[in-house]
């Protein structure tokens, strides 16, 4: 199987400042990389014995939709780890499977070999329909899932479905001068995530067994969104870090290997019967602490942040900065009292993790766009 | 950025009725409720709301009793059966911000039941005792406590020899001041020690909320008051407060935006107003406390951020104050050293995020805040009018000073 390479070709051997210590992707309740220039400091409940193991519950048949880019990857790895029987359900555009950075061979083999494919495209609802009625799951996660019309055919194709879990969004919560978010505050209908909050009042509505997770910024190895990347390719370039405004907004970000975990650890769970969950880090970060914390990761030196007014430029259809220019942090608190959710990694240490196993070893998503810090730089020479 | 009026949409920001909203929600004047999310189907008749902190904490107490709380709907709370009644000593400042937390502690605590002597420091016939709380401490003895004056160096002879089982001090910032307390609460065989320190311990991180067991300011005053409890006292607590209103405090509080948005004048915030604080009703303090009272192993030798379960922005705090005023608001942002001015005097809040969650209370003692900041300074606002201090002349120096480094006209 290929290995997951690199977007670019074109790429240089630079001197990567890590420790290329091993991790096993396939078990990683409790591997993370290590850097010995990072010093990890442990909070006194974080010791508690351990929170979350799942009872092993009987081998599910469980079907994923989607399940080969991101959250699925590791979620996937997990499921079949406990011995579930696990289908992917993807157009087939990427392969079904891919060795992850860090998986060992052995591993990779044994779970490549577990793992089954649907292959179909969603929005076809007839043939969803039919085809999940002909295979008949007991459990449904939907990873990619944005519309409630997209969910119906699945809904209607298992009526005895046990259990639909379903991967929302904090974006769905109306914006807000008290924070953090928590699981019974408001939410905006008009978000951008509307779909989400759309097919949570459908959920709700055909009394299905569901359980919707919102998390909030995810990052981690294989992250397509450029949120830790975007901040290291500048690092990497030993370019100045532009931030906007204050730098003192304050933003969230859960790792992707604790998002999975959180997922598995609803699954036949009662206590998360018909229930939605916050799923990220255990602390916030300034946008500003955030630039600092990625320098740590990848052994970076302290960055130069440069804080403009976005409203002194127009980007055009640009995004000059991977978050939204507020504050935006939920609280995690119901899941760990009502789950025993822990994250395993911190900030740092789960930004290492993303740097040591994917940008550090010279892959990425997205090439390297400066052309919005250059209009920033090449402004504010002068001001702030 | 500075809003020039009041957006109507502010309104339904926790109490969302409306038909788009996910699930069905009812709200009390009290709380934010909402559906409940987590049902138990095996003790589904006593827990059938869902209160993920009163969940994770077994008790062995009896009675219960229902209150509402900030996580969603009706929660059943432990409280201490009729047998475990404790004596409790509060030694009290006689001014500041935190005067008003031993105010509230002495009632609830006399309200469960318990028994309470509150000692503060100075003399009755002092002129800081016609101010609030102090004025009001008639109501602690007609719940059947006892007020007593003196130096908390002799707390001693003042209590006339009297054993009691809890002790809290909310007075001593360092522990030349605090450890005679200590000292004499050890020898007279009190079982809990409890000790208000402050919030504003905390070393300024990148990533917050400030929690229990992140790193202090070694040399702060009561960072060295909690190694000695550490040390020395064989059941304490710590309880780390932030900013806080309700009827009684010594100190102003949302009253510094009241004083501005009633007189038409603009609120003067420094930097961007986006930093974030945590203000609570004083009553989440007085709860927490007594909890800890009332589950001592459970509070045994533990840090609790003593705190609402909610941070705000300087600019949502002015906006809430606003709105709580039926008024419209107008913010204008400053740099203090840009203008010349001196932070702290010239606004009652820290100039950068000051934010503690009250994680430890969550999880050891099963606590649940109360504050709802948008009805508790409604209520705020209602007694601000009440005793007349709408109408009352104030000087603003320093915001004209700002107002008019910044070019901001003001309303005569």
């Amino acid at each position: 199987m290929a290995r997951f390479v690199a977007v670019t070709p074109s790429q240089q051997n630079n001197q990567l400042s890590f420790s290329p210590l091993a991790s096993s992707l396939s078990d990683f309740s409790g591997t993370k990389l290590h850097c010995s220039h990072i010093h990890f400091k442990r909070k006194q409940w974080q010791t508690k014995s351990a929170s979350f193991y799942v009872s092993a519950s009987s081998n599910k048949k469980i079907l994923i939709m989607g399940g080969t880019r991101f959250i699925g990857v590791f979620l996937s790895r997990l499921l079949v780890k406990e011995g579930h029987q696990v289908t992917l359900f993807t157009r087939g555009k990427a392969p079904v499977t891919q060795q992850l950075p860090g998986e060992s061979d052995s591993d990779y083999a044994d779970f490549s070999s577990k793992i089954l494919h649907l292959k179909g495209d969603r929005q076809d609802f007839e043939f969803v329909k039919s085809s999940l009625s002909a295979q008949g799951f007991d459990v449904v996660y939907d990873i990619n899932g944005r519309e409630a019309v997209e969910v119906e055919p699945i809904l209607d194709a298992l009526p005895n479905m046990e259990q639909f879990i379903y991967c929302s969004s904090a974006g769905v919560y109306l914006k807000s001068d008290l924070l953090p978010h928590a699981e019974v505050d408001a939410v905006d209908p008009k978000s951008r995530h509307k779909g989400k909050l759309e097919t949570e009042s459908l959920l709700q509505s055909r009394g299905v067994n569901w359980t919707s997770i919102r998390p909030v910024y995810i990052y981690g190895p294989l992250n397509y969104n450029p949120v830790e990347e975007w901040f290291f390719h500048r690092l990497k370039a030993g370019r100045p870090i532009p931030i906007p405004s204050s730098g003192l907004q304050i933003t969230q970000l859960g790792h992707v290997k604790d998002l999975a975990r959180a997922f598995v650890q609803v699954l036949g769970n009662d206590k998360a019967s018909k229930a939605i969950f916050n799923i990220s880090g255990e602390k916030y970060v300034t946008f500003d602490g955030l630039a600092r914390a990625c320098a740590k990761a990848g052994g970076f030196p302290e960055p130069e942040l440069i804080h403009y007014n976005p409203k002194d430029y127009d980007f055009g259809k640009k995004k000059a900065f991977p978050f939204r220019d507020q504050h935006f942090f939920a609280s995690t608190e119901k899941s760990k009292s009502v789950l025993g959710f822990e994250n395993e990694f911190d900030l740092v240490e789960g930004l290492t993790d993303s740097y040591n196993l994917d940008f550090g070893r010279g892959t990425y998503r997205k090439e390297a766009d400066f052309s919005t810090d250059d209009i920033i730089l090449g402004k504010t020479l002068v001001s702030v | 950025m500075s809003m020039a009026t009041l957006s109507s949409s502010s309104a339904s920001l926790l109490f969302s009725a409306s038909s788009s909203n996910l699930f069905p929600l009812s709200h009390s004047s009290t709380s934010r409720l909402s559906f409940s999310s987590s049902l138990h189907s095996s003790t589904a008749s006593l827990f059938s709301a869902s209160s993920p902190t009163f969940l994770a904490c077994p008790s062995s107490s009896s009675r219960l009793s229902a209150t509402s709380n900030n996580d969603g709907g009706p929660v059943f709370s432990i409280s201490a059966s009729a047998a475990e009644k404790k004596k409790v000593l509060i030694v009290n400042t006689n001014s500041g911000g935190h005067a008003v937390i031993g105010f509230y502690f002495a009632k609830e605590l006399l309200g469960s039941g318990h028994s309470v002597t509150i000692l503060t420091v100075g003399e009755e016939s002092s002129d800081k005792m016609k101010k609030p709380p102090f004025n009001r401490f008639s109501e602690i003895v007609s719940a059947g406590g006892s007020t007593v004056w003196g130096n908390p160096a002799d707390v001693g002879s003042i209590v006339g020899g009297e054993v009691f089982d809890v002790v809290l001090d909310n007075n001593g910032k360092d522990l030349e001041t605090v450890r005679p307390v200590i000292d004499w609460a050890k020898s007279s065989g009190a079982k809990q020690f409890l000790f208000i320190s402050s919030a504003g311990i905390y070393k300024l991180t990148d990533e917050p909320p400030h929690v229990e067991g992140d790193t202090v300011k070694a040399d702060a005053g009561h960072v060295g008051v909690e190694k000695y409890l550490e040390e020395s006292f064989s059941n304490w607590a710590s309880f780390r407060p932030q900013y806080m209103i309700g009827s009684g405090n010594n100190k102003d509080c949302e009253e510094w935006f009241f004083d501005r948005i009633v007189r038409d004048r603009p609120v003067p915030i420094p930097g961007s107003g986006l930093q974030l604080t945590n203000i609570s009703h004083v009553r989440d303090l007085s709860s927490m406390l007594t909890l800890a009272v009332e589950k001592p192993e459970a509070a045994r030798n533990s840090i609790f951020n003593c705190v609402s379960n909610r941070a705000v922005t300087l600019n949502g705090m002015a906006k809430l104050c606003a709105q709580a005023a039926g008024r419209p608001v107008n913010i204008v942002h400053y740099d203090p050293k840009a203008v010349g001015v001196d932070a702290k005097k010239a606004f009652p809040f820290r100039n950068t995020h000051f934010y503690a969650e009250p994680r430890a209370a969550q999880t050891k003692l099963g606590w649940s805040s109360t504050t709802n900041l948008p009805e508790d300074l409604k209520e705020r606002f209602e007694e601000y009018v009440k005793i007349g201090r709408d109408k009352k002349t104030i000087q603003f120096e320093l915001d004209d000073k700002i107002l008019e480094a910044l070019k901001v006209p003001v309303p005569v």
